[in-house]
């Protein structure tokens, strides 16, 4: 043991600041997914270590290092109640990780902390799979690389050739990369996969419409889907009503939806009218069945329903992102209305107060006719001095009573769930609608997207002359919200000091920098390729892929051989190629050579076939004054690599380089 | 009989070989002991010039007495660093004797001069077998030929049959006289000078002989300043009596040794042979796997005496007219052409690879 310890060096401090340097790109995927302590205890080693290192402490004793895992692992199972799990197993990596950087010496455990290393890029990617973490663990990965490479080199301390040598291996690897990406077989979870499910409130509405609901998430700038329009018809924004969840049961100022829906019988449906939008959407995991489209979708993707009320409905949870197409008209008449059917449409709790029976009873008495009834109601909110708000407040019990002739203050769930409530009272069927409204145009991806702030809540009322129509009470009350989109109104809202929320307002003055936005919409559209084309590549997608190469229908075995044996092949050519590439001596120098004669050809020094490389070299030195630094060494390496014996092999480079830059220069 | 001693160390004849190689070396060694730091240099093989520097030194040493020939000059020593030997042609006096003089003093080796006439005859070259009446025996007497450096004056004035005789010296290093083969000294070099051959009463060389002759060098009429200078200056037999040996034939072997080190890449022997096809195509004969080997060694030497561990394709051209002129200069398809031009004309045709 002794002597295994005598024979380890001391490694040199510069591998060790890239390797430091490596962990830290490492810890951004577990800040937000692992307990706060535990990246802050990785981060807390990693300066321990700093300050240890030049005075020559390190963790010596046994005891003190079983002292901290029995610490660790009894800190883990309190936080989590178990050690099993993804979580609770990238937790303890990290930490015992942590204990290790402590303990690190020799160029052994330099070794062993780059393999940890390695695994931590790994485990980054269970926790998560958005394109900055990818980016951030890709550093991570490429810092890994230029510490061993510097490890190796030993004491030189130039500090470019290790990286450049790290990119070099890291460009080599890019066709693999794409052969395994695209051919290796995926189990049926895509590449996103996550093994807990995490997301809470903020992840979309529910299935329940209540004051508030709609409201918490109108602060939430994360990506509820995206949109593209592959026809380029594009509505305007006013129109852009996203349906997510139709909702029937109401109760006052709450309303539900059903639980699972049955799908919509062909038939109850009259021709769609209008002009056709096909969308193609992808939508982010928010672990419900909710799927969005724009009003009203007549087809359904597959793996989903068109439920009753004309929406999509998943069946199955949706986890993962998913990307499906779907068209919409912009009016589909159906203007029957079984009994049957219409009843659970007026239906009204019976805790309803008299005052509001009444105010409906009175619209219903004044003017027989449906639509009247409607305008009718437009025109109370409207008058009634009701105003829109993100921060309606809490209501009490009787909160549709409060809202209606009290406080009058409310966000579009209350003028949603007030407004259908109403027209149930004065006879006309009436429902709720939970989805999103507008969006963002991305100019350089082309792409909406929509976010969990442009979440809104519409109402529907039945016509008998032309069936559903959409109303938005909060088209009445906020104009501004339906015609100019969620965030011109939170802007104006945080200028007048109504909206406090700082970090939001500072983010939208950013936002207002035309380079900013630039580079916003950007990023945007880099991530949302990330996600459709690499994220969304699962095993079905990968077998239609096959299937578009005629492929499809052989095992798995098979492409997992098939794969394997051409990266192989294509490695073994590599070799074989970069063998004769850097044998000098061989054509590549003359022909580099013949470039070289080429371009000062072009500069007015041309040579004679039957010209020797020094006499040349004179000449055109002569005749090219300005360039005769280079022409000289060009005729020197040229001289060493072809007749000289043993050329160094490392010269070929060189040689390619001063070609290549001659021309540029010049 | 017209072969004299230019030493004034005679070598004594009748010796047997190893004393005569051992009394060779000594010689030499006692040439030279009037250059201190040269026999110091000599003895110690630590301390030895640089090679290339040395050269120089032997080189612009024969320049000075061969005034404005420096290109013929530069090629004589490649020829003598290649162990070749050396065919001066030109018109009588231009300096060829002298040049070839000043190249064996130079050197410090033992030094003999033939001049070769129409009644030479071959033993009078080779040496003859005489009886010794004391030992009742035919002792072997060494002809001028068992010498170091052996200028042969007015080659092509001998009969084929001496000239042929020559052959065997100057490939094998050896002479065979009455069954028995003798040695010659090493370094051994020839240096032979001929008249054009249109000259009266000469004997052409046959193509065999010449093929022997590592190079032929022509020296020309001065130009106009460089005669000037030779008319002002002091008598060139004069400058040769005063001339210093620069090489021990030692340090001469080992540079000799060194020429056949000198790197010849795989592109270079591309080039080369080349150059031996395209002679072959459009020459009747063409030249010779021999003249292929001179010219390789020559361009050695040349890239030696340039400092280079590599022989490039630049040093091929600049020995390239010397070594292929003289073994071209028969059968030449087209008339009025010279072996020079054709040579000439094939370093410029034939591209460098």
């Amino acid at each position: 043991m002794k002597t295994l310890r005598k024979k380890d060096t001391r490694v040199p401090r510069r591998p060790l600041l890239w390797l430091a340097a490596a962990l830290l790109f490492t810890l951004p995927p577990m800040f937000g997914t692992l307990p706060s302590w535990v990246p802050l205890l990785f981060l807390i080693a990693l300066a321990a270590k700093f300050w240890m290192e030049p005075k020559g402490y390190r963790l010596r004793s046994l005891i003190w290092k079983l002292v901290f895992v029995a610490l660790i692992l009894s800190l883990l199972f309190f936080s989590y109640g178990s050690l099993r799990g993804m979580e609770p197993g990238v937790s303890l990596i990290v930490l015992l990780t942590s204990v290790k950087i402590l303990e690190a010496h020799t160029a052994r455990e330099f070794h062993i902390m780059i393999m940890v290393a390695w695994i931590l890029c790994l485990c980054g990617f269970f926790l998560s799979q958005n394109l900055a973490i990818a980016l951030c663990l890709l550093i991570a990965f490429a810092l890994l690389l230029v510490a061993l490479i510097q490890f190796h080199r030993g004491l030189s301390s130039a500090f470019w050739p290790p990286i450049r040598i790290a990119a070099k291996l890291l460009a080599q690897a890019v066709p693999l990369i794409i052969l395994l990406f695209l051919f290796f077989p995926r189990i049926n979870t895509g590449l996103r996969f996550q093994i807990a499910p995490q997301r809470g409130a903020s992840a979309g509405f529910s299935d329940r419409l209540s004051p508030g609901s709609v409201a918490v998430l109108a602060n939430s700038s994360a990506a509820a889907f995206r949109a593209e329009f592959p026809d380029g018809k594009i509505p305007p924004l006013s129109a852009m009503y996203w349906r997510g969840v139709v909702m029937w049961h109401g109760e006052g100022l709450e309303w539900k939806a059903p639980a699972g829906p049955a799908a919509l019988p062909r038939t109850s449906q009259g021709p769609p009218r209008g002009e056709a939008i096909r969308q193609w959407i992808t939508i982010e995991p928010h672990d419900a069945h909710w799927m969005f489209a724009l009003d009203w979708p007549v087809n359904s993707p597959s793996g989903a329903v068109l439920a009753p009320g004309n929406y999509l409905w998943s069946n199955q949870p949706i986890h993962k992102p998913r990307r499906y197409e779907v068209t919409s008209y912009p009016e589909i008449p159906n203007n029957r209305l079984h009994s049957r059917e219409r009843e659970p449409l007026l239906q009204v709790p019976a805790s309803i107060s008299p005052a509001a029976r009444a105010l409906a009873q009175s619209w219903a008495t004044e003017k027989p006719n449906p639509r009247a009834i409607v305008n009718k109601a437009l025109e109370f909110f409207r008058t009634q001095g009701f105003h829109y708000s993100f921060s309606p407040g809490q209501y009490g019990k009787n909160d549709l009573d409060e809202f209606l002739f009290h406080r009058r203050l409310g966000f579009c769930e209350h003028y949603a769930a007030s407004f259908a409530t109403l027209m149930r009272l004065a006879g006309i069927p009436a429902r709720v609608v939970t989805g999103y409204l507008g969006g963002e145009y991305n100019e350089i991806g082309h792409f909406f997207l929509v976010r969990q702030a442009d979440a809104h809540a519409w109402c529907e009322v039945w016509f008998p002359d032309s069936g559903w129509e959409r109303v938005d009470p909060t088209a009445v009350v906020a104009p501004d919200r339906v015609n100019l989109g969620v965030n011109f109104f939170l802007e104006r809202r945080a200028a007048t000091g109504q909206l406090d929320n700082t970090q939001s307002a500072f983010a939208r003055q950013l936002a207002r920098w035309p380079i900013f936005g630039r580079a916003r919409l950007g990023w945007q559209t880099l991530s949302y390729a990330w996600d459709t084309r690499v994220l969304s590549f699962d095993g079905d997608e990968q077998a239609s892929f096959f299937a578009s190469l005629g492929m499809a229908g052989h095992r798995p075995i098979f492409f997992i051989v098939g794969t394997l044996s051409f990266a192989t092949a294509l490695l073994t050519l590599y070799a074989g190629w970069t063998h004769l590439r850097t044998r000098p001596g061989g054509n590549r120098v003359k022909i580099m050579y013949e470039t070289f004669c080429r371009k000062a050809a072009r500069l007015g020094a041309s040579r004679n076939p039957s010209e020797g490389p020094l006499d040349f070299s004179v000449r055109a030195t002569r005749l090219l004054p300005n360039e005769s630094e280079r022409i000289r060494r060009i005729a020197n390496t040229y001289i060493a690599l072809r007749y000289a014996p043993a050329p160094d092999p490392m010269m070929l480079e060189q040689f390619a380089k001063e070609v290549n830059a001659f021309v540029r220069a010049s | 009989m017209i072969w004299f001693y230019q030493n004034p160390l005679i070598f004594p004849w009748g010796m047997d070989e190893k004393a005569a190689q051992d009394l060779l070396h000594e010689r030499s060694f006692i040439g030279r002991s009037m250059h201190s730091t040269l026999l110091a240099n000599e003895r110690d093989p630590e301390i030895r010039f640089d090679t290339k520097k040395q050269i120089a030194a032997f080189t612009s040493q024969i320049c000075e007495v061969i005034v404005g020939k420096a290109e013929a000059v530069k090629l004589a020593v490649a020829c003598l660093l290649a162990r070749g030997h050396l065919l001066i042609e030109d018109i009588p006096g231009v300096g060829k004797t002298t040049l070839s003089q000043a190249l064996a003093r130079s050197l410090g080796l033992v030094f003999q001069r033939i001049q070769f006439t129409s009644d030479l005859l071959p033993a009078d070259i080779l040496g003859n077998s005489i009886f010794d009446r004391n030992e009742q025996r035919f002792v072997f007497h060494q002809g001028p030929l068992f010498s170091q450096v052996v200028l042969i004056d007015e080659v092509n004035r001998a009969t084929a049959k001496t000239q042929s005789a020559l052959l065997e010296a100057m490939e094998e290093h050896q002479i065979s006289a009455d069954g028995v083969t003798y040695e010659l000294p090493q370094p051994f070099f020839v240096i032979a000078t001929q008249n054009p051959q249109y000259q009266v009463g000469t004997f052409p060389l046959p193509e065999s002989q010449l093929d022997r002759f590592l190079m032929r060098i022509e020296l020309g009429v001065p130009d106009r300043a460089s005669e000037r200078a030779m008319l002002l200056g002091m008598d060139r037999r004069e400058m040769l009596k005063e001339l210093n040996p620069v090489f021990g034939a030692g340090t001469l072997l080992e540079i000799q040794a060194k020429v056949r080190t000198i790197h010849t890449s795989s592109a270079l022997l591309d080039y080369l042979q080349d150059l031996l096809e395209a002679s072959r195509q459009r020459h009747r004969t063409g030249l010779s796997p021999r003249a292929g080997l001179a010219l390789l060694h020559a361009s050695q030497a040349w890239a030696m005496m340039n400092g280079r561990d590599m022989v490039l394709p630049e040093d091929i051209q600049a020995v390239g007219t010397a070594v292929m002129a003289h073994r071209l200069g028969h059968d030449i398809e087209q008339s009025g052409e010279s072996g020079r031009t054709f040579a000439d004309t094939l370093l410029k045709s034939v591209p460098v690879p």
